[in-house]
């Protein structure tokens, strides 16, 4: 024999998949979203982007270097962290905000705990909340969309907390839109083609957006109106980051349960939250923090939906 | 003299109550919003310290094992006692700064827990000595902290605006910007100790 | 369970060849689970095809036969497939394959008289041990401390590459049906399963019609005209879908209970190769000294199927198959529960199913990352476990928390760390903590 030969533990075989490609794969599956922002808010929408990917970019490289672990900021988790960060702004920020955040959510938010896969938190939402924390003044001015008719430069939901109506705008508006709010949560329509593309792909699965939304709906159903089961339901769920944070950030790998009957009760809890929080919250939107909420809870949950091992309290008949 | 001199700095550094012993969080997260209040929030808490480890460490022959915590808390109370007296006659305004958590000290576990750890021990000397150095640790860190929480929260330091502009970021002037300041500070004070060590 | 490129493509229509045996042949003493064997002959004896040359004096062990004429050359440690060195027994072959006395066959009036004890001692006489690779004495099971009910052959072959059991299945049909009815009658079973993954349609169309029906799940007679329910169970292609308790699972709906074996459930599970060697043993008297491999893998330019004496060294078999390139890995086994051997000298053994040559690209070891929790492996795991949990309690040392895990349940399939995005090699970590916890 000439060559050596490789002795390792079986198996022997790898599916191919790694961290890199999937995150990869989530961030392509967010292009559609980002550039609906672009297209309705305008290129500032878009140095927002970059800045927040930049700058989640170099805290991973100086924050791994400074803890003397393997730099891995090519493996699309802080691209990831940064994109989904700037997506939860609004448009019309100043340029060192979205930097900060990113900055906040990759230093504290993950690479204290650890790095990768040690976060309690998801890092993106652990920036945005900073960022309402030090300088709501600029977390809460939207501005008017570009190219379309804007009815108001104030989110639909920010409407609805001031004045207690809901503002006469078309679901069609709010689906494809045309409406103030922050970059990436806008465009319904570009959100719902990128989570089905993760659908597709596999990554994710329905148990956590699909329960998230639908208890959301069902909850706002039943008390957001003036009276039982006459709220708007449809217009909650296309206004505010719902969408964008059910199928893609309350879907993070790292902040949600292991199983899926935990997944099921993380997305009824993030649903309930963020209801709770719109209806009755001292916040127009609750979608973050219904979110970060129930990141601290998983590991709770993960623990009490722990699986049947095989052979141990048998059921009868599994057939 | 020398052994004074260890049980003060032991306090200080190796022995820090907020940084090692993370004792008396509480007023460390309320009173640490500027540099002012947090050193008189120090120098009370250390007047107390110092002369209730002195008092138990006098006194503690004559208590009886099982009702010492009461013992200990009536002596804290008392001292306590002075403290808000002498800081509402001279300086209203730190007091009103200060508010509740003046009279708190007494069940600042820095000080029981010094009195129940050390003093009911020690010698007198000694335990005026570990009063002080204590004291002084928990104004240092505090110190070091609400500057911190000061300088961002606010753009001021010690109350002085700073001349360049600067966007405050308000979440260092909240109890959870307080949390986040003492966290990386605990990393950074590890890291230093460890590295000694 | 996962669906796998299989890579059967290459070998499962190629017909067992009969190789020719080499000039040396290195037999280890343990080929089974239970007490190594003791050589009965020492260096210089003359041994016959198919002589006992090895046996023990335990309950749970199986002799071992010399799979070529010839004279002993010596017995020396040499490595071995399974324990990385083994006390083996040396023959140099002279080529006439001399059987002692005359091997006759036993005339089918006397198998149908033979009872379940003559049964049981000609398959502890043969040295028959479990063939699908876990090795395990077939006597034992042959007689279960409880009584069963139900016998299912493993046919799944749910490994990559292989398609040993698939040939004989194909080629051996009624073979293996007499087989399955000299045990079904041993074990004095009612209902007989052979399970059969979709990816051999052939093998189940086969078996259907030799058993005189068409379609799986059909009442069938025994070859021999004896009633018995016995049904094909087409089982969905997918890993590891032959592995005895997850078989168990998919063909009768039960579960073996946890650290128990099937006879607690009233079952038996036999391998379909291990059936044909009960076959040879009690109708033709024949030890176990031969059985079929697979070569196969990116390395080999003929892979197939080869029917292989015990002792064969692994350069024997790959060298005339002609190579690609140098392999830079060699496994033994199927990729996914295989072992990756250290030298080519090793020979084939009673569960040696089949060799893969691995090329330098195969072979290529990924960095380990950190566990992103996909749950990938929670989802996959036949057994129901979470792996991340219990290789993070691993690495951690943490073994009472690995233990509430489950880390005993593994049946080390491989499938966690096939799906690990992260390249973690969570087999690894939760056999080391398997370990830990049982001591």
């Amino acid at each position: 024999m000439k060559n050596k030969l490789t002795v390792n533990i079986s198996p022997h075989l790898h599916n191919n998949e790694s961290v890199s490609k999937i995150m990869w794969i989530v961030g392509i599956s967010l292009i559609p979203a980002g550039a609906a922002g672009v297209i309705i808010f305008g290129l500032n929408a878009l140095t927002v982007m970059i800045l927040g990917i930049l700058s989640a970019l170099v805290t991973e490289w100086l924050m791994q270097l400074l803890a003397k672990r393997r730099i891995t900021i090519l493996d699309g988790s802080a691209f990831l962290t940064g994109l989904l960060l700037a997506y939860n702004l609004p448009p019309g920020v100043p340029l060192w905000l979205p930097a900060a955040g990113s900055f906040f959510a990759i230093a504290i938010g993950k690479q204290v705990f650890g790095g990768l896969g040690q976060n309690i938190f998801n890092p993106a939402l652990v920036g945005r909340v900073f960022l309402m924390a030090s300088w709501p003044k600029y977390m809460t001015t939207f501005t008017k969309p570009l190219n379309f008719d804007a009815v108001t430069s104030a989110t639909p939901l920010a409407v609805l907390r001031e004045s207690g109506v809901i503002e006469n705008i078309s679901y069609l508006d709010l689906f494809l839109g045309r409406r103030g709010g922050c970059i990436g949560e806008v465009c319904i329509l570009a959100l719902v083609a990128g989570a089905l593309f993760l659908f597709w792909k596999g990554y994710i699965s329905w148990h956590i957006p699909v329960t998230y939304t639908a208890v959301f709906a069902a909850f706002v159903y039943a008390f957001g109106g003036d009276g039982l089961f006459r709220g708007d339901w449809f217009f909650h769920i296309l206004t505010g980051g719902l969408i964008l944070g059910a199928f893609f950030m309350a879907t993070d790998y790292v902040t949600s349960p292991l199983t899926r009957k935990g997944q099921v009760i993380f997305g009824a809890g993030c649903g309930i939250l963020t209801a709770v929080i719109r209806l009755w919250g001292g916040y127009p939107e609750g979608v973050s923090y219904a979110i970060l909420m129930m990141n601290a809870a998983t590991p709770i949950i993960d623990r009490f939906t722990r699986n049947r091992i095989y052979g141990t309290m048998i059921p009868v008949n599994r057939k | 003299m020398k052994k004074l001199f260890r049980e003060f700095f032991k306090g200080v550094i190796k022995e820090n109550p907020t940084f090692v012993l993370a004792l008396g969080l509480c007023p460390t997260l309320a009173v640490s919003t500027s540099v002012v209040n947090a050193v008189g929030m120090g120098a009370a808490a250390t007047f107390v310290l110092m002369g209730s480890n002195a008092m138990v460490a006098m006194i503690k022959n004559n208590i009886p094992a099982k009702i010492r915590i009461p013992c200990f808390i009536v002596v804290i109370a008392t001292f306590v006692t002075i403290v808000e007296m002498v800081l509402k006659a001279y300086t209203p305004g730190l007091n009103r700064a200060l508010g509740i958590y003046v009279p708190l000290i007494a069940v600042n576990c820095i000080v029981l827990g010094r009195a129940e750890a050390y003093a009911s021990k020690n010698t007198l000397m000694n335990s005026l000595f570990d009063g002080l150095g204590m004291g002084a640790g928990f104004t240092l860190a505090l110190t070091l902290i609400s500057s911190i929480r000061e300088y961002f929260g606010s753009g001021k330091i010690f109350g002085y605006a700073l001349s360049h502009k600067f966007e405050p970021v308000s979440i260092f002037g909240m109890p959870s910007g307080a949390l986040l300041v003492i966290g990386i500070l605990l990393i950074l004070f590890n890291r230093l100790k460890g590295r000694k060590s | 369970m996962v669906k796998l490129r299989e890579h059967k493509k290459e070998t499962e229509n190629k017909a067992i060849e009969k190789l020719a045996a080499p000039a040396k042949v290195y037999i280890p003493l343990s080929q089974h689970i239970g007490k190594p064997c003791e050589p009965l002959v020492k260096a210089g004896d003359y041994v016959h095809l198919g002589q006992k040359i090895a046996a023990a004096q335990a309950n749970v062990y199986s002799p071992i036969h010399s799979s070529v004429s010839g004279k002993v050359a010596g017995i020396q440690d040499w490595p071995h497939p399974v324990l990385g060195r083994c006390r083996a027994i040396v023959i140099e072959n002279d080529g006439l394959d001399k059987l002692p006395g005359s091997q006759a066959c036993r005339p089918s009036e006397e198998i149908n008289s033979l009872g379940p004890d003559k049964v049981r001692d000609a398959v502890l006489e043969a040295g028959i041990v479990g063939m699908g690779g876990a090795s395990f004495p077939s006597h034992i099971k042959l007689n279960p401390p409880k009584p069963v009910d139900t016998l299912i052959v493993n046919g799944a072959e749910c490994e990559p590459y292989l398609t040993g059991d698939y040939r004989l299945m194909v080629e051996r049909t009624e073979e293996i049906l007499k087989g399955i009815e000299l045990i079904a009658k041993c074990l004095g079973v009612k209902n007989v399963i052979i399970g059969i993954e979709d990816n051999k349609p052939e093998a189940i169309e086969i078996f259907s019609r030799k058993s005189q029906v068409t379609g799986p799940m059909a009442m069938v007679c025994f070859p021999t005209g004896k009633a018995a329910s016995y049904k094909i169970k087409v089982l969905k292609s997918q890993y590891p879908q032959g592995g005895e308790k997850q078989l168990i699972l998919n063909v009768l709906g039960k579960e073996v209970p946890s650290g128990k074996l099937p006879f607690e459930i009233g079952v038996v599970v036999h391998n379909v190769s291990t059936v044909f060697a009960i076959y040879e043993a009690v109708y033709c008297g024949k030890p176990l000294y031969e059985r079929v491999v697979t070569v196969a893998g990116s390395c080999v330019s003929n892979p197939g199927n080869f029917l292989a004496r015990i002792g064969t060294p692994f350069k024997d078999l790959i060298d005339p198959r002609g190579l690609k390139e140098e392999p830079a890995k060699i496994i033994v086994g199927g990729p996914m529960m295989g072992i990756a051997q250290f030298d080519d000298k090793t020979p084939v053994i009673k569960s040696t199913t089949g060799i893969l040559l691995y090329s330098k690209k195969e072979a290529l070891l990924n960095e380990e990352l950190a566990c992103i929790r996909c749950g990938a492996c929670v989802r996959e795991c036949p057994a129901f476990l979470m792996p991340t949990l219990i290789s993070l309690a691993s690495k951690k040392g943490l073994w009472p928390q690995a233990k509430v895990y489950g880390a005993s349940d593994c049946i080390e399939c491989g499938i966690c760390s096939y799906v690990c995005p992260s390249n973690i090699r969570l087999v690894q970590h939760i056999k080391r903590a398997k370990l830990e916890v049982a001591r």
